[in-house]
């Protein structure tokens, strides 16, 4: 009776499918993109393999050392001050009990919308001449600063830009972990005269500590990857200020067809996003096990 | 007063913070409806003049905004369907059928493979598609964003099959269904809000995707709206009205999209990430 | 409220099934989505005259798009539709992208995979035509001229895309860089023109004075301000510029090149060019001047087309002269030579059937002749690449293209430009030290020193 649900037949036609297509988009380019990275292939000639000239080349390149600094800043940017804002505002969203819905509603906005015309619409916001930023300094006399164009502001620029995407997804992901927790536990002590600070601080956090840790390895793993808002806003650009680790791999490889180096950096950012990953895990995310 | 002042406070914070949000979409429907930049530049946050549709007309035959946005929803649609397809039955086998050993192989494998950052496969996967001579064909982004939506659907959907009361199927059993029809008449129903969810989130990730489009599709006709936008800036780029009218056709429709959906779109992303 | 939305997630449900049961199809059944392999499914049989026309697509891409292009779209349009009336079944399949798009990363890439469009818009030189052509990737043109008999037509143009003798590339005509300045702006603060050194450096200082910009200049993109760059290293080295540069007889950081860059970099302290350069784009830079904001541009001779009658810079129609660089103070090369290009035009893919063949024979043949070649220059302002009548040149009335070509047969000499004879590599270097410079984060030597050393390395590989 049970033996229809040991068809290997039919075991393996829901299998299968799920099994060739990762296994052929994902895991063949991951293995072939290992054995490149050893070579200096350029597309057009055959692969000559170079041992670790490739990995010696990328961490000897002054440019490579401007976007691994600017990886960390996305992921700095993002863990110590995103990372406290989100928590008050979804605290404070789950406090308020008019507009809850519209709120919510809101700051997910910027989430669901693509990268590259965020990009767009923030390279807008941000023109000297016609932005309503500049406009909104010349009001108060200050001259229109120049924020994709001058290598002090354009990172920065980024990651504005980056944060106002991203920061109202994670305010529901936290928002959602808070409204999970059961009622009863904060009328309680509510009841016992704690404030809603004393509450937030003694009772929320500790409850919502997992998804917390969450967050911070998505945000690690978002930094590590980060590539398309830095192309779609400067290119890298003033003058390589804003390079990141994917922008100088995407550059490498397509603009200048050294598709070796740049398969060996994106092995790197595999690698800089395990190790960053695991020692969040071994430190402060050590007690957390996240149930699939 | 400090009552009251307590109790407005987060709204103050909060709408502060809808402002910011919500400000650089003002901005970009006011400047769509604004005749030049030279409008845009003397009072930015000003109401348009006089309502200056000429823009909208230009932009949608111009940019070809309606081809890049049938691409896109056509491209979105049968890559999410196709993948919450695949994936159900891949999770009712895992989970749901008595082959325990090879289903934890595969099942760790797919835990495994959400791990790698899609991004830097993206040269390698450049090569494939072109081994496969799919590039610069639909196809082309057609499976990877299939195949890559799968880790991430199965996961979610096995958790959901997990959960099914087992005596569901025995008695399906015993009436006589198959695996297959099990599967496609008990299951597949019952599971019909995780599918939903998942389609919903694999819709989204392809609408976005920016990185493979831009290489592995080259004709205009073909493009997708996040490459189509970035070219239709390149080329208007003088022109801040046009490409502001440009920016409100592709956020429009997953607005749209976002208000009637939010519910699901907000729950199952963020059930996505819980458990992902 | 909700059940509507539940009634409306199942019906999407439903819906998808049935998409997908389609999409099933569509897979196992015909590639309808991918035209590539429609255009070369139709490719071996020869059609039997009039009888049997299939219809096959050859896909030809430009960079014809924007405003500022528009003169240079129509005569590709009316090359486009006079070569379908011409093969029956064709139909060209047009793809316009962004000029530095298409130079830096499309076509690359395109070229690495192995599926570049049949038709597609090509510079010239080491990083580019010559790369692919020794790749075996572009179809020798040579047995097509011939058999067209038009290559003696051609002015001596074919250096950067010849290979072993065989020519793999035809550019549609030739350019010179120099500077454009708004006379009327000149003429209102009292100033020369600037045809000396001297009265250039006078004109730059006053109009800064006054609050007008005086190089409008679009960096975001390096290779706009390189233009400038590459002129100003041409009048300091003597001989052999650009290409000792690949054989190791000419050096980036030797004084005559980092000279050249500390005159840039000076220009840049001193503000001759557009505030927050680096931000803005090359049609910024055009935006600029038209708007009367700048009272010059160093720019390529393409450039006049954009101010005449119906174009984006209208405006400006009769109030734009053009000079090449003035003579250069201290400067060691010969002061009259000009940066001189023919260094863009079409490629064509190997890869081709007997249909596609015929279709860019057809092709060749109506662009390039005296018709198209005259209508350019009349309506675009590009230099003709081929020997045109003096009777045709006689056509021309345009005071700016006029005065281009003058400048051009007043030269004492002529150099391309660097980036058609250096690496890949070094031209992205030297894009990345010039901004660099402009952001007055490296100085000129240091500048050099960088370039050289990617020169050195890259030298080395061969």
């Amino acid at each position: 009776m049970k033996n229809t649900l040991k068809n290997p037949a039919v075991y393996l036609m829901f299998v299968l499918p799920t099994v060739i297509l990762y296994g052929l988009f994902f895991l063949y380019p991951m293995f072939s993109s290992v054995f490149y990275a050893f070579t200096d292939w350029d597309g057009l000639n055959p692969a000559k393999f170079i041992g670790f000239d490739n990995f010696t080349k990328a961490f000897s390149d002054d440019q490579f050392h401007v976007a691994i600094w600017n990886n960390m800043s996305f992921l700095l940017f993002s863990v110590i001050l995103q990372v406290p804002v989100i928590i008050v505002f979804a605290l404070l969203i789950s406090n308020v009990k008019k507009f809850q819905g519209f709120y919510k509603t809101t700051v997910f906005i910027p989430s669901i919308l693509s990268t590259s015309v965020i990009g767009i619409l923030w390279g807008f916001i941000y023109d000297p001449d016609i932005g309503p930023i500049a406009a909104f300094l010349k009001f108060f006399g200050v001259e229109p600063i120049y924020w994709l164009a001058e290598s002090k502001w354009a990172m920065k620029a980024i990651l504005i830009t980056n944060a106002w995407q991203w920061v109202g997804f994670y305010i529901i992901l936290i928002l959602a972990a808070i409204l999970a927790i059961p009622r009863d536990i904060d009328e309680a002590a509510a009841i016992d005269g704690a404030t809603a600070p004393q509450r937030a601080w003694y009772l929320t956090l500790p409850l919502i500590k997992p998804i917390i840790s969450v967050v911070v390895m998505l945000s690690i793993a978002g930094a590590m990857r980060v590539v398309d808002v830095v192309l779609v806003m400067t290119n890298g650009g003033p003058a390589g200020t804003t390079e990141v680790m994917g922008s100088i791999m995407v550059n490498k490889a397509i603009k200048y067809g050294e598709y070796g180096y740049g398969m060996s950096l994106a092995i790197i950012i595999f690698a800089f996003a395990l190790v960053l990953t695991a020692i969040y895990q071994l430190t402060f995310g050590r007690t957390e096990r996240i149930e699939y | 007063m400090p009552r009251t002042l307590r109790k407005s406070l987060p709204h103050i914070v909060l709408m502060a913070y809808v402002v910011i949000i919500l400000f650089p979409f003002v901005f970009v429907v006011f400047s769509s409806l604004k005749e030049s930049n030279v409008e845009i530049s003397q009072a930015p946050f000003a109401l348009p003049k006089s309502l200056y549709f000429e823009n909208y007309a230009k932009a949608w035959t111009q940019a070809k905004i309606d081809k890049y946005f049938v691409n896109s929803a056509y491209i979105g649609v049968s890559s999410a369907v196709i993948g919450v397809l695949i994936a159900a039955g891949t999770s009712f086998a895992l989970t749901r059928m008595k082959f325990r050993n090879s289903s934890k192989i595969v099942y760790q494998t797919i835990l495994f493979s959400m791990l790698i950052p899609a991004n830097g496969l993206f040269i390698a996967q450049y090569f494939l598609v072109s081994d496969l001579h799919i590039i610069g064909t639909h196809w082309a982004l057609f499976w990877p964003y299939t195949a890559g939506a799968l880790p991430f659907s199965v996961l979610l959907i096995s958790a959901f099959m997990k959960s099914l009361p087992n005596e569901l199927e025995e008695a399906a059993i015993i009436d006589g269904l198959s695996a297959v029809g099990l599967f496609a008449r008990i299951v597949l129903p019952l599971t019909l809000p995780a599918l939903v969810t998942v389609f919903i989130i694999n819709f989204l990730g392809n609408w976005n995707e920016y990185l493979l489009a831009n290489f592995f599709i080259s004709k205009d006709a073909l493009r997708t709206l996040p490459t189509g936008m970035v070219g239709f800036r390149d080329a208007y780029q003088m022109n801040y009205a046009l490409v502001s009218t440009g920016i409100v056709f592709s956020v429009l429709p997953v607005l749209i999209l976002y208000a009637f959906l939010q519910k699901q779109i907000i729950e199952g992303i963020t059930a996505g990430s819980v458990k992902g | 409220m909700k059940k509507n939305l539940k009634v409306a997630l199942t019906l999407l449900v439903a819906m998808s099934t049935v998409l997908a049961a389609c999409g099933k199809n569509n897979n196992a059944s015909s590639p309808e989505a991918s035209p590539n392999e429609s255009s070369s499914a139709t490719g071996s049989e020869s059609p039997g005259e009039s009888s049997n026309i299939e219809p096959f697509t050859v896909s030809l891409r430009h960079i014809q798009i924007g405003e500022p292009q528009k003169f240079r779209k129509a005569i590709l349009d009316d090359v486009v539709k006079k070569t379908e009336g011409e093969i029956p079944g064709l139909k060209f399949e047009l793809d316009g992208i962004e000029d530095a798009v298409n130079r830096f990363t499309k076509l690359p890439a395109e070229m690495a995979a192995g599926n570049p469009p049949k038709i597609f818009d090509m510079f010239g030189g080491n990083a580019d035509a010559l790369k692919y052509a020794k790749a075996g990737r572009l179809l020798d043109l040579t047995p097509i001229l011939d058999e067209l008999g038009i290559k003696d037509k051609f002015l001596n143009v074919f250096s950067q895309f010849t290979l072993d003798g065989k020519i793999y590339g035809l550019p549609i005509g030739g350019n010179m860089e120099g500077v454009f300045y708004n006379t009327e702006i000149f003429s209102a603060n009292g100033l020369n023109a600037p045809t000396t050194w001297d009265d250039l450096i006078k004109a730059a200082d006053s109009l800064k004075a006054k609050g007008i910009t005086p190089f409008a200049t679009g960096s975001q993109a390096g290779w706009v301000p390189n233009m400038l760059v590459n002129t100003l290293i041409g009048r300091n080295v003597a001989a052999n510029y650009p290409n000792g540069l690949t054989d190791g007889t000419l050096k980036w950081n030797s004084p005559e090149f980092v000279a050249a860059y500390a005159t840039y970099g000076d220009w840049v302290k001193k503000g001759y060019f557009t505030k927050g350069e680096l931000g803005k784009t090359y049609d910024d830079m055009l935006n600029e001047f038209a708007a009367g904001k700048a009272a010059m541009i160093f720019d390529g001779s393409w450039r006049s087309s954009a101010f005449k009658a119906g174009a984006v810079a209208a405006n400006l129609e009769g109030k734009v002269g053009f000079i090449a660089l003035p003579a250069i103070p201290d400067y060691k090369g010969d002061q009259t030579s000009i940066n001189a290009n023919y260094g863009n035009g079409y490629g064509f893919s190997s890869d081709l059937n007997d249909n596609e063949l015929k279709a860019v024979t057809a092709f060749i043949k109506n662009l390039y002749n005296d018709e198209m070649q005259l209508r350019g220059l009349l309506e675009d302002g590009v230099l003709p690449s081929m020997k045109l009548s003096d009777e045709a040149l006689a056509n021309v009335t345009d005071p700016l293209v006029k005065q281009v070509m003058e400048t051009m047969s007043k030269a004492s000499s002529s150099f391309v430009h660097f980036d058609s004879v250096v690496q890949k590599a070094v031209n992205s270097e030297t894009e990345l030290q010039l901004q660099k410079l402009i952001a007055n984060k490296a100085t000129a030597q240091q500048v050099g020193d960088a370039i050289q050393k990617v020169q050195d390395s890259e030298n080395a590989k061969k």
